[in-house]
C-alpha cells in the first residue's frame, strides 16, 4: 500500500545569532494508511520540528534546506499558500499540546468550529452548528448542545483537549497530527485521552503521527514508533520490537531511564550522562557517541550505518554491523545498559526519630468575595477550603512525597507550612517549636532551615542576575557577610556538581537540569535542615531529572536533610521516597512507607494513581480506563468522601459521611470508608 | 454583569461627588468673600447681592455645599456672572462642538492608526513596519498646537482649501464639517501614532500565540487570523489606551478650540477663567469630568463584551 505520509531526507535548519541550528538532519519515516505512528525523543529531539514541517508552519527562521515531505504521494513542501490553505484542517488536522493556551479565549466553540468548516460552502450555519454539537458529544462532553455556545475558559483542562480533538476530528481528516496531546493533563486525565484518541482513530480510520516524550503514552497509542535524538532518527520499527528489543544504544537508555518501567524500588535512578550536542555544529560520527555507554572511537569518526531489522525496523549504530558488530548487543532487558552512578555514601539512611517538621490537622481557606459582597449576596461560606486538616511529618534525613493532581492542594500546603499563606487552624511544628503564623520578623531565622525549591527552575531566578549572584544571594537577604562569596559560589557549585564556568553565565544560558541545579544550590546555601522541593523534575527529561534526584539523595545522605517533595509524578517519587502522602482535594487521602501504599494502595484514589500511570509496555495496554471524569472544583466539593464523584467503589455512606482519617497498623494512615483488599473490593 | 455596572456607576458618581467637594472648597478657601471671589471685583453691589442670595451665602458652609451638589445633580450649574443665563445653557450650547471634534479626531485616528498597526505587526521589520514606526514616532512628539498653526497655514492661508477659524454657519451641516477638518486633523494626528505603536506592540504578541498557531493549523486564511481572532485579543489593552485618552482630548481640545476660534467646552473653560467667571469653570469643569468618566466606563464595559474571561470574573 502507498503510505499516507512519507517523509524522506528532511532537513531544516534554523538561523539565530549563534549561527544555524541544524535541527533536522536526513529525516526519514512512512506511515501507511490507518496506522498510528508516534515519534518520541527528548527536548531537542526536533520532533515536533517534524509536526510542523508536515504543515508547512515552521517559525520564521526555520529554512527547509533538503529532503520531501509528501502527503497522498504530492509534495506538501512546493505546494502554493493556497493550496496548503485548503489541506490544512480538512485532510490533515492537529490535536495541540496545551488546550490551555491553544484555543482562543475569546471565541466560543460554536464560532471555533464554524470557523473550521469555512471552506464547506454547501452547509448553513445551523449544519454546521449541528456538525459540531455532534462532534462534541462524540468525544464524551455532556450537554453538548449548551457547551458549544460556552467559552475555552468554561471548560476544564481535560473537557479542553476533549473540545481541542473535536475541533481536530470536525472535518473528518485522513492524517491527524498529535503534539504531546497529554503532557498538560493530570494522569487520570491522560488515561482518558489516550482512551479517546485511540477510539477516535479505530472509527474514523484515521492514519496519526502522535509526537510525545511521554513513553508510556506512545506504547499504549501506537503501532509504530520512530525514535529521534539531537534532530536525527536513530531507530525506527514497530511498537513492540522498539520497547521490547531496542537496538540502539539510545532508545535502550532512553527506556531503562523511565521511572514507570523499573520495577522494584531503587533509591538510585538511572541516568544518560551529558548534554544533547550543541546543533550549530553537529559531531562528526555519531550524533550519540558523546553520551553512549558503548562509545569506541569508530563512532567519533564515522557515521554509523543504517541497519534493517526483520520486521522492517531500522536502527543506526556501529554496533550493530560493520567492523565493530557486537553479536552480544543488544543485552536481554533485565541487564542494566546505563550506569545509575554510585552513592556518595553507601549504607542505609539514617533517620532521626524525632520529627523535623510536624503538620497537624493544618487548614487554608481562600476568601472568594469580600466580606461585604458575602452579606449583600447572602453566601454564608465565602470562601474555599484548599487544605483541610492536613497532618504530615518528616523527619531529618527522611524523604516525604506528596502526591496530587493539580488543584489538590500540595503547594498551599507546603506555603502554609512556610507561612507563605495564611492557615486557619492547626498546628505546624519545626524541631517542636510551633511556628504557624509567626510573625514575618520571628521567623526569618527559620528560613534558614526550611527553604523551598520552586517548581519553575528558569522563572525562579532572576534573569538579570549571573548564577554567581544567584546562588550567594541567600546570605545576603541573611545578612552573612563572614564568608567570601566567591569561595561560597565555588563551593555551592561543586556541591551540586555544576561547571565553574556556568558561574559567570545568566539564567536563560542554562539548560533545564542546569537551571535546576542552581535551584538546589540556592536553596542548600545556608545548610539548611528541611527542603520543601516542589515539582523538582518537571520540565526535565527522563534522562536528565535522575540526575537531580540522585543528587538530592546523596545531598541527604551528606547532610542529613529532610525532603518533602511534593510532586504529580507518582513513578519518579516513589522510588526517591520512604514515605508517600496522596492528596486529593485538599486532603491527605492516604499516607504510608511508600513500598506498601505504591504496592497495596488502601484508598481508591491511590489505586488510581498507581494504574493510571501508562506502563512502558505495548503488552500491558489498558482495556478500560481506570477512573472516570476529573477533579470536582473546590467550589463545589462533593457530600461525603471527596473522591465518591468519581470512585468506583463507592457506596451509600460513602454519599453521606466524610471519611475520618484512619491510621491502621504498620504505621499506614488512609481515609476511606472502605479501605481497599479488606471488606471484599474487587482485584 | 449587572452587580458589575451597579458598581462601577457608584465608583463613578462618588468621583463626580469628589470633584464637586473640591470645585466647592476652591471657592472657599479663596480668601475673601466668595461672593466677590465668585463674581470678580467688577461685579456690581446688586449682583453680589443677588448672588448672595441665590447661593445662600449667609447659610452655613455645609449647607451651601448641599444646596450645590443637589442643584448640580439635578442639572442647575448656577448662573453666569455676566451675561446671568443659565451655566446649563451654555454649556449645553458648547459642548456639542467639542464632542464633535474629539469624536471625530479619535475616530479618524482609530481608522488609521488600528489598520496601520495590524499592517506592521503583521509585517514585521518590512519596510511597512519601518515606516509606520517612524510616522508613529513623529506624529507623537510633533505638539498638536503645533499641528494646528501649520495647518492653518498650509491649508487655509496658502492653499485656502478649508477654512482657518470658527465652527461653521449653525444650521449648515457642509459647512461645519468643512471647519471641522483641521482642528480635528490636529487634535487626532498624534493619536494616530499612539494607536499604531499600541496596536503593533499587542498584535505581535498576539500572533505568537499559541492559538493563532491552531488556528493557521486549521487552514483558517489569514485576513480571518488577523482581524477574526489576533485584532479581537490585541484591541483589549488598546480600548482601556483610548477610553482614557479621551481625558487627554478634552485637554487637546483646548489648544485646537482657541487656535481655530472655535466655539467649545475647552475654549469656554479658558475664557471663563481669564474673566474670573467661576460659576461658568466650575460647570465647564464638572461637566467634561463627567464625560470622561462616562468614556472610561464605557470602554470598560467594551472591554467586558468582547473578552468572556472578563465579564465572567465580573
Amino acid at each position: 500500500m502507498d503510505p499516507v505520509l512519507d517523509v524522506s531526507d528532511l532537513s531544516v535548519e534554523f538561523r539565530t545569532a549563534r549561527g544555524r541550528i541544524k535541527a533536522l538532519r536526513n529525516v526519514s519515516f512512512s506511515v501507511q494508511p490507518g496506522r498510528i505512528v508516534g515519534i518520541v525523543g527528548e527536548s531537542g529531539s526536533g520532533k515536533s520540528t517534524v509536526l510542523w514541517s508536515i504543515l508547512d508552519l515552521l517559525a520564521s527562521n526555520a529554512i527547509v534546506t533538503g529532503g520531501k515531505i509528501s502527503f497522498e504521494g504530492r509534495d506538501m513542501l512546493t505546494r502554493s499558500t493556497k493550496d496548503m490553505l485548503a489541506l490544512r484542517g480538512e485532510d490533515v488536522s492537529v490535536v495541540f499540546q496545551d488546550p490551555m493556551t491553544s484555543q482562543i479565549p475569546v471565541l466560543t466553540y460554536a464560532r471555533q468550529m464554524r470557523d473550521i468548516l469555512y471552506r464547506r460552502d454547501g452547509l448553513g450555519k445551523a449544519q454546521k452548528r449541528k456538525m459540531s454539537v455532534d462532534m462534541l458529544d462524540k468525544v464524551g462532553i455532556p450537554d453538548p448542545e449548551m457547551r458549544v455556545d460556552q467559552y475555552p475558559h468554561n471548560f476544564s483542562g481535560g473537557m479542553r483537549q476533549r473540545a481541542g480533538i473535536a475541533m481536530a476530528m470536525l472535518t473528518g481528516p485522513k492524517l491527524l497530527l498529535a503534539d504531546e496531546p497529554t503532557t498538560a493533563l493530570d494522569v487520570t486525565m491522560e488515561a482518558q485521552i489516550i482512551h479517546l484518541l485511540r477510539e477516535m482513530q479505530r472509527e474514523t480510520e484515521a492514519t496519526v503521527v502522535v509526537v510525545s516524550h511521554n513513553l508510556g503514552l506512545i506504547a499504549e497509542l501506537c503501532d509504530e514508533v520512530v525514535v529521534m535524538y539531537a534532530g536525527e532518527v536513530v531507530e525506527a520499527g514497530n511498537v513492540h520490537d522498539i520497547f521490547h528489543h531496542a537496538q540502539h544504544p539510545y532508545t535502550r537508555a532512553l527506556l531503562e531511564c523511565d521511572p514507570a518501567q523499573i520495577k522494584g524500588k531503587s533509591h538510585r535512578l538511572p541516568v544518560i550522562p551529558g548534554d544533547i550536542p550543541d546543533l550549530v555544529q553537529p559531531p562528526v560520527g555519531c550524533i550519540f557517541a558523546a553520551r553512549c555507554q558503548r562509545v569506541m572511537p569508530l563512532c567519533l569518526a564515522q557515521e554509523p550505518p543504517l541497519v534493517e531489522g526483520e520486521q522492517g525496523g531500522y536502527a543506526r549504530c556501529h554496533l550493530l554491523a560493520g567492523p565493530e558488530q557486537d553479536s552480544s548487543w543488544p543485552p536481554p532487558p533485565e541487564v542494566p545498559t546505563v550506569a545509575r552512578g554510585a552513592a556518595a555514601t553507601a549504607g542505609a539512611k539514617t533517620i532521626s526519630p524525632e520529627p523535623l517538621l510536624e503538620i497537624a490537622n493544618l487548614n487554608v481557606k481562600f476568601n472568594t468575595m469580600g466580606p461585604v459582597w458575602a452579606k449583600v449576596r447572602g453566601v454564608k461560606q465565602p470562601w474555599v477550603t484548599a487544605v483541610v486538616d492536613a497532618s504530615i511529618k518528616v523527619h531529618a534525613g527522611e524523604t516525604v512525597g506528596l502526591v496530587g493532581e493539580s488543584g489538590s492542594g500540595k503547594t498551599t500546603l507546603a506555603r502554609a507550612a512556610l507561612n507563605l499563606v495564611g492557615s486557619q487552624g492547626g498546628s505546624v511544628q519545626f524541631e517542636g517549636q510551633g511556628i504557624r503564623g509567626m510573625a514575618e520578623s520571628g521567623f526569618k531565622r527559620f528560613r534558614r532551615d526550611m527553604v523551598m525549591m520552586f517548581q519553575d527552575p528558569v522563572g525562579s531566578l532572576s534573569p538579570r542576575k549571573s548564577v554567581r549572584a544567584l546562588i550567594t544571594e541567600p546570605m545576603k537577604i541573611h545578612g552573612i557577610r563572614n564568608v567570601d562569596p566567591d569561595r561560597e559560589a565555588e563551593r555551592l557549585a561543586d556541591m551540586v556538581r555544576l561547571p565553574k564556568a556556568l558561574l559567570s553565565r545568566y539564567p536563560h544560558e542554562l539548560s533545564g537540569g542546569q537551571a535546576r541545579r542552581v535551584g538546589v544550590a540556592r536553596a542548600l546555601a545556608l545548610n539548611p535542615k528541611l527542603v520543601i522541593a516542589d515539582e523538582p523534575t518537571a520540565g526535565l527529561d527522563v534522562s536528565v531529572q535522575g540526575e537531580i534526584l540522585n543528587l538530592m539523595a546523596d545531598l541527604q545522605a551528606e547532610h542529613g536533610l529532610g525532603y518533602l517533595i511534593i510532586t504529580h509524578n507518582l513513578p519518579v517519587v516513589r522510588h526517591i521516597s520512604d514515605r508517600l502522602a496522596i492528596m486529593y482535594l485538599g486532603r491527605i487521602v492516604e499516607e504510608g512507607p511508600a513500598d506498601e501504599v505504591f504496592a497495596a494502595p488502601l484508598h481508591p484514589y491511590t489505586e488510581t494513581l498507581v494504574c493510571g500511570v501508562p506502563q512502558p509496555d505495548p503488552d500491558r495496554r489498558r482495556t478500560h480506563m481506570v477512573v472516570k471524569g476529573e477533579v470536582p472544583s473546590l467550589l463545589n466539593r462533593p457530600q461525603g468522601c471527596d473522591f465518591v464523584s468519581r470512585c468506583p467503589h463507592a457506596r451509600p455512606l460513602c454519599h453521606k459521611v466524610v471519611p475520618p482519617h484512619v491510621t491502621a497498623g504498620n504505621k499506614r494512615m488512609h481515609a476511606c470508608h472502605f479501605p481497599l483488599g479488606t471488606v471484599g473490593t474487587p482485584e | 454583569m449587572i452587580a458589575y455596572l451597579t458598581k462601577r456607576l457608584g465608583l463613578s458618581v462618588a468621583v463626580v461627588f469628589l470633584v464637586v467637594l473640591i470645585l466647592f472648597s476652591l471657592l472657599q478657601l479663596i480668601p475673601g468673600d466668595p461672593a466677590t471671589v465668585a463674581l470678580g471685583p467688577r461685579a456690581t453691589p446688586e449682583a453680589i447681592a443677588r448672588y448672595a442670595e441665590k447661593m445662600h451665602l449667609d447659610a452655613p458652609v455645609w449647607q451651601q455645599f448641599l444646596i450645590y451638589a443637589g442643584n448640580a445633580a439635578t442639572g442647575d450649574l448656577g448662573i453666569d456672572v455676566f451675561t446671568e443665563r443659565s451655566v446649563t445653557t451654555i454649556i449645553l450650547e458648547r459642548i456639542g462642538f467639542t464632542l464633535a471634534l474629539i469624536f471625530v479626531a479619535m475616530g479618524w485616528a482609530m481608522l488609521l492608526g488600528i489598520p496601520l498597526g495590524c499592517l506592521a505587526a503583521v509585517k514585521p521589520n518590512t519596510w511597512v513596519d519601518r515606516i509606520t514606526g517612524i510616522l508613529s514616532v513623529g506624529t507623537i512628539a510633533v505638539p498638536s498646537f503645533l499641528v494646528s498653526i501649520w495647518a492653518i497655514l498650509i491649508f487655509a492661508v496658502n492653499l485656502r482649501w478649508l477654512p482657518a477659524i470658527g465652527a461653521g454657519e449653525p444650521g449648515d451641516t457642509a459647512d461645519q464639517l468643512t471647519h471641522l477638518i483641521l482642528p480635528a486633523f490636529a487634535v487626532g494626528l498624534s493619536w494616530v501614532g499612539y494607536l499604531a505603536r499600541m496596536v503593533r506592540a499587542s498584535m505581535l504578541e498576539v500572533m505568537g500565540e499559541t492559538y493563532i498557531r491552531s488556528a493557521r493549523a486549521f487552514g483558517l486564511t489569514q485576513r480571518r487570523i488577523v482581524f477574526g481572532y489576533a485584532l479581537r485579543v490585541a484591541i483589549l489593552p488598546t480600548i482601556t489606551l483610548i477610553g482614557m485618552g479621551f481625558g487627554g482630548l478634552i485637554s487637546a481640545a483646548v489648544f485646537a478650540e482657541i487656535i481655530f476660534a472655535r466655539p467649545g467646552l475647552g475654549k469656554l473653560i479658558f475664557d471663563s477663567v481669564m474673566a474670573r467667571n467661576f460659576p461658568v469653570v466650575q460647570g465647564g469643569v464638572l461637566v467634561a469630568t463627567t464625560l470622561y468618566l462616562g468614556v472610561v466606563l464605557f470602554s470598560d464595559l467594551l472591554i467586558a463584551w468582547i473578552d468572556p474571561r472578563v465579564r465572567d470574573s465580573l
